[in-house]
């Protein structure tokens, strides 16, 4: 069989699934540039494409204020997470130590938690503390359940960074800590980037914790703020919704296009080593 | 050398220690409290009241209902996902033209978050309009348009198949690792020495592929029991209670009907088989690791 005839073959056969993985991107786009008038009309295409519908959208589904509220609570979680995990990734990949094992254990317990187990002891313990309706408590959460995650991809790509570099800047008269900035940092960027990104869609995508936590509307985040223009509504403006949607979408599938190659490392390394 | 205080490797990761202790431990200590307590709708504890939680949670018949479409959901995404992808993967880590562009196409679900997902099929699957009617009144399978969402059994298995195209990307990528990482050698000897495409298959791919096939389960299974976004999005495990799951029933007993008590009793319960699927996460993920 020549290439050429197993290529045709395969994507004939893969064209299903590629329906299936497309459709909702196709609603999408679809929905979001059509007239207001044909949004319920049969039939596939529109008669024109309505640009303005995404203009239209900002104002009228709050985007603006919602998509900035989305960026506060990821860019934050991000930066909480990274603090706390690159030490301990740090400490994983180079010292062994009494507890070690336990850590990991610890960590992959925590990993495998989903927060709606546990959000309603979270509930208790915020309003104990009067902190709801808090973006800042909330994106302390996203750190604090995407700590695991990162700890284990960050010890994964730490540990393949050779220990024999910042021995050599010792003994060139580097500090420990100098050698770590000067050497190992720079080293150790790119999976520092890439499990920044993962928070950071992670936070960008959460929804139980948001939903519960956040009480008023000028605190929603992007997925809350859609759903509630969804629900409980009479007559809900497809076209604006579909846009909303699209745009909280196509940044993170831009990403994730770049970074779905990095992501199997961290999600399977759980307990492995 | 002396090594300064902060490589020590305790107080590297005491931070991470105390802040996943304290969004962990502490809420399930709490949990474990009002598990035992009689309280109010408001959440005031009006103190202990031995197991009468767990003895109402324990003969309540809604809750047997979630548990066994839990077991339905659970089954139904995590196996409909793993028929679809053993084959996908395959597909794709053949040599053909287009592949890198292919890959990209299975993946592209991923990126887009569950809440969106369901909100796009509350879309797609209404009553008048709808694509997925459109579809299939295009395509003769039905003549009259359909309201989705408006019955379980019409709602649950779209939820399943809306939880399937989500979980698919995932399972993907993991078989595709386990693909790759078996030697193009094998299967040259295994030619050589006469196999078929079938004995191939069944001898040398599927059992090297075993380890990655039982993480990707184990670990969809732990996702998709925990996933909450789709039903709530879509139906909030309504019309009644007829789509709802554990964790949908968990959340509207909590923070809708104010059973706090029970709440924490269904918490705790999940919490403990959570734990459950992880020994046996981390058992086959340890194995894997020795073979």
């Amino acid at each position: 069989m020549t290439k050429l005839r197993k290529s045709v073959l395969l994507w004939l056969g893969l064209l299903p699934i590629f329906a299936i993985t497309l459709f909702p991107f196709a609603v999408m786009g679809l929905t979001a540039i059509r007239p207001a008038d044909e949004v319920f009309a049969a039939g596939w295409l529109p008669t024109r494409i309505q640009w303005g519908n995404f203009a239209e959208m900002w104002h009228a589904t709050g985007f603006g204020r919602a998509l900035f509220n989305s960026l506060h609570v990821s860019i934050l979680a991000t930066l909480m997470s990274l603090v706390i995990a690159i030490p301990a990734g740090y400490a994983l990949s180079r010292f062994r130590f009494v507890g070690r094992t336990n850590f990991r254990r610890f960590l992959l317990v925590t990993q495998m938690l989903s927060p709606i187990v546990l959000v309603l002891g979270l509930f208790r313990i915020l309003v104990l503390f009067k902190a709801l309706d808090s973006i800042n408590v909330v994106a302390l959460l996203y750190a604090g359940f995407n700590i695991a995650f990162s700890v284990w991809m960050l010890e994964s790509y730490f540990s393949t960074i050779p220990r024999d570099l910042e021995e050599a800047a010792w003994m060139e008269g580097a500090s420990p800590w100098t050698a770590l900035r000067r050497v190992f940092l720079p080293l150790a960027m790119p999976a520092i980037t890439v499990t920044a990104l993962f928070t950071f869609v992670n936070s960008w995508n959460e929804f139980v914790i948001a939903l519960t936590f956040l009480r008023s509307e000028e605190n929603y985040t992007l997925p809350i703020q859609i759903l509630s223009i969804v629900s409980g509504r009479y007559s809900v403006e497809w076209h604006l919704v579909m846009a909303a949607a699209l745009c909280a979408t196509l940044p993170v599938a831009v990403l994730f296009a770049w970074m779905q190659r990095y992501l199997l490392r961290g999600l399977t390394a759980g307990a492995v080593k | 050398m002396r090594v300064n205080a902060a490589f020590n490797p305790y107080a590297l990761m005491l931070p991470g220690l105390l802040v996943s202790g304290l969004i962990i431990l502490w809420p399930a200590g709490q949990l474990a409290i009002l598990s035992l307590s009689e309280v109010n709708r408001f959440g005031q504890v009006a103190g202990f009241n031995g197991g009468a939680n767990y003895a109402r949670v324990f003969v309540d018949p809604e809750l047997y209902a979630s548990l066994w479409r839990t077991v339905i959901w659970t089954v139904g995404v995590v196996g409909g996902t793993f028929v679809l992808a053993l084959p996908i993967s395959l597909a794709l880590n053949e040599e053909f033209y287009g592949r890198g562009l292919a890959r990209v196409l299975v993946m592209l679900p991923w990126a887009i978050s569950l809440a969106m997902l369901s909100i796009v099929g509350r879309w797609a699957l209404n009553g008048e309009s709808g694509s997925l009617n459109l579809i299939l009144r295009t395509l003769g399978v039905i003549d009259v348009n359909i309201a989705w969402l408006g019955q379980a059994h019409t709602a649950f298995p779209m939820q399943i198949a809306l939880g399937i195209i989500a979980t698919l990307p995932f399972t993907t990528t993991i078989f595709l690792g386990g693909l790759s990482s078996i030697p193009a050698d094998i299967y040259e000897a295994a030619r050589i020495e006469g196999a078929n495409g079938r004995q191939i298959f069944g001898r040398i791919t599927l059992p090297m592929m075993r380890p990655f096939i039982n993480i990707a389960v184990i670990l969809n299974t732990i996702y998709v029991f925990n996933s909450f976004p789709i039903i709530w999005a879509t139906t909030q495990g309504g019309p009644g209670n007829s789509t709802d799951i554990l964790v949908t029933y968990l959340y509207k007993l909590a923070f809708r009907f104010g059973r706090i008590g029970e709440a924490a009793v269904l918490s705790l319960v999940m919490f403990a088989i959570l734990l459950i699927f992880t020994v046996i996460y981390a058992r086959l993920a340890t194995r894997q690791d020795e073979a």
